[in-house]
Parts: structure tokens; sequence; C-alpha cells
């Protein structure tokens, strides 16, 4: 079998190096892909889009239908993690500390205990790991407005500078998780419950795929922003640059929100319980 | 002005070996923190302290040099903190700190 698996591989591998062959080479000004669309794209980026990053009109503006089903499938795979690891059941068997805050005693709660749940004098604490580090949530607190902010710019200046939907959702989602690891789980679902991270990742995907949708509704393709000119007001060609920066903010939406949920379903093993 | 900015680079870089020199050289988990922390952030602050004084001074890009100075802000603030996480990290696992072993018998 494994022999079998092998040989496979190397059969494979080396048709794939042989087909690699043929490939124009590097750079190589005469090859296809450079010699069709790239210097329309060049040429015409800007006085078709008033965009100045040529890469992000190529991403979010030409090739506007790729970048959708590449949020879609961040978002299926936000769901794909929330359907394998996600458990609903409530377990019974399980032993809880409580922090009694005025005084700082520790308390152990077996399983068939009363768990003072809604109390506000008891502070639910984790059975494994107890960061009560005074240091990091300082800092923790102190970073994550200037990283969200960084992540804002970097969304709102997609066209302008390299940056974009994906990459500002990826910071939005990684101060959300800082501020999970340096306090708890527990004080994270509730700042941004599970409930509000699957809305969230729908709705980004619902923003992109509605702007689509509206472009339709008025009169062009789908996608093509130019017809969102009357609706916000401004010439067809300032028009694709806006949607743009519309169709980016729901990929960023919609990233941030995936982001969340993966690291909630990790860190908890699908319990959304106990955590890192 | 470019000399004093050269001498202060290369003071950056000094700390950044003695750094990388603690890493390697020092015996244990803690006591590479040690250098990894302290010299390193230092080392980053000297480094990039002085490129924005550079760009400031010498080229005029008041905005840019603004920029690098809030890096060098949250580079001071979060490098220890996160030196300070990896030591309690590492207390909390049970790690213990590395003492100097007792001289065995026949070698002096």
């Amino acid at each position: 079998m494994k022999i079998g698996g092998l040989i496979l591989v190397v059969i494979l591998g080396s048709v794939l190096i042989y087909g690699s062959l043929e490939f124009p080479p590097w750079g190589d000004p005469a090859s296809p892909a450079s010699s069709h669309v790239s210097p329309y794209y060049i040429e015409k980026s800007v006085e078709d889009t008033s965009v100045p990053n040529l890469v992000t009109a190529v991403l979010a503006d030409y090739r506007g239908y790729d970048t959708m089903f590449e949020t879609i499938v961040i978002f299926t795979a936000g769901i794909a993690c929330i359907f394998l690891l996600r458990i609903f059941r409530k377990e019974e068997t399980e032993t809880r500390l409580y922090r009694h805050i005025p005084t700082g005693i520790t308390l152990r709660i077996e399983k068939s205990g009363k768990f003072p749940e809604k109390s506000a004098a008891f502070e639910r604490i984790d059975s494994v790991w107890v960061p009560h580090d005074l240091i990091v949530k300082t800092t923790c607190r102190l970073i994550v407005p200037f990283i969200q902010i960084f992540a804002l710019y970097v969304i709102a200046h997609g066209h302008h500078s390299p940056g974009g939907g994906f990459q500002g959702g990826v910071i939005l989602g990684a101060a959300m998780i800082l501020y999970a690891v340096a306090f708890n789980l527990r004080s994270a679902t509730r700042r941004m419950g599970e409930r509000l991270t699957v809305l969230l990742c729908t709705l980004g995907v619902f923003i992109y795929a509605g702007t689509g949708v509206l472009c339709m509704l008025l009169g062009l393709n789908y996608l093509d922003y130019s017809a969102l000119a009357g609706v916000l007001g401004v010439d067809p060609v300032t028009a694709r640059s806006h949607g743009i920066l519309i169709v980016e903010i729901g990929v960023g939406i919609a990233v941030m929100a995936v982001m969340v949920t993966l690291y909630y379903n990790l860190a908890s093993a699908g319990k959304h319980d106990e955590g890192l | 002005m470019n000399i004093i900015f050269t001498l202060l680079l290369i003071c950056g870089l000094i700390f950044f070996t003695g750094g990388t020199l603690g890493i390697l050289r020092f015996p244990d988990f803690y006591s590479r923190l040690h250098p990894a922390g302290k010299l390193d952030t230092f080392g980053l602050v000297t480094t990039i302290g002085t490129l924005a004084l550079y760009i400031a001074f010498s080229q005029g890009l008041y905005l840019t040099a603004l920029k690098i100075g809030l890096i060098l802000v949250f580079v001071f603030i979060t490098s220890p903190t996160a030196t300070h996480a990896i030591v309690d990290a590492g207390v909390r696992a049970g790690l213990k700190p590395w003492t100097k072993p007792p001289a065995e018998k026949g070698q002096a």
C-alpha cells in the first residue's frame, strides 16, 4: 500500500515537473499572461476605476467574482468549523472554579454542587489555566484600540496603498483574539458572542453579494460598480472606486468574524466554556 | 549630523549583537529571555529611533518620522510584556530555573 502510494506520488510529481517545463520563462514579456490582459490593466485601471492601487483594482473590480468566491470560501471554512467542533450538549460531569472577588478566595465546586452563576461577588475562572495577570491585561487594554484603528485604516486604504479587506479583517480578528488570550474566553464571548460572529460573517458575504445584486437591479452587470453612480451621487468612475471600498468592508467583516469563530471553537474544543 | 546617526546605529547594532550572543550562550530558558527581552528592545529603540531622527532631520519627512515613532512606542510597550508573559508561562508550566551544578569530584 505504502509502495503503491509512493509510486503514484513519484509518477504524478514527474508529470507535474514535465508539464512545468512548457511554461513561459520567468518574466517573459511575450507570454500570454503579460501580452493580453496585463497591459490593459496597467494602462487603463486608473482611468477606468480611479484606484491608484492596481492590485486592488484587479482583485475587487475586474476580478470581482473571484474575490467574492474567496470570501465565500472563508465563510464556508468558518461554518464548517462550527459544524465540526461545536458541542451544544451541556455536559454534567465537570468541576468549576470560582473566585470570590472581595476576598480573593478560590472555590472549587464539584459537579453536584450549586454554581453561583448569577452572583456579582463571584467570578468564574478556568480550571486548568488561571491567568490573573495585571501586566498582560493592562497592555492588552492599551493596545487593542490601536490595533483596531490600524485594521480600519488597512481596510479603508485598500485602494490607495497595500492592504484591503482580507488583511484588515485579519488584524481586526487578531485584536479580538488578543483580548480573549489576555483575559479569558468567557469575557471575550460576553463582548462578542457566537450569535454575533455568525451574523457578522454572513453579513460580510451579504454585503459583497448584495452590492453585486444592487448593480444588477440598477441595470448593469453583476458587480459592475459604475451602476452605483446614481445611488452614491458621483460619476461612474468614482463610483467604481467607492464600490471597491464597500466590497472591501464586507470582506473585512466576514474575515474578522470567521477568525474569531475559528479561535473560539479551537481554543475551547467546541464548548465555548473554558479555553485559553 | 550623519556621523552622529551612524554612531547611534552602530550602538543599536552592538545591543543586538549582545542580545543574540546572550540567547546563544546563556544556559537556560529564563536567562535567555533576559537578553532577548532587554537588549533586543533597546537595540530596536536605538536603531528605529535613529531612523526616525534621520528621516525627520535629513529628509524632512516629518509624518513618516511620526509613524516610525509610533512603531517605537508600541514595540516599547509590547515587547517587555511578551517577555513577561513567556516567563510567566514557563513558571506556571513548572520549569525550574537553572542553578550551577555542584562540582564533581576529581574535576576541579
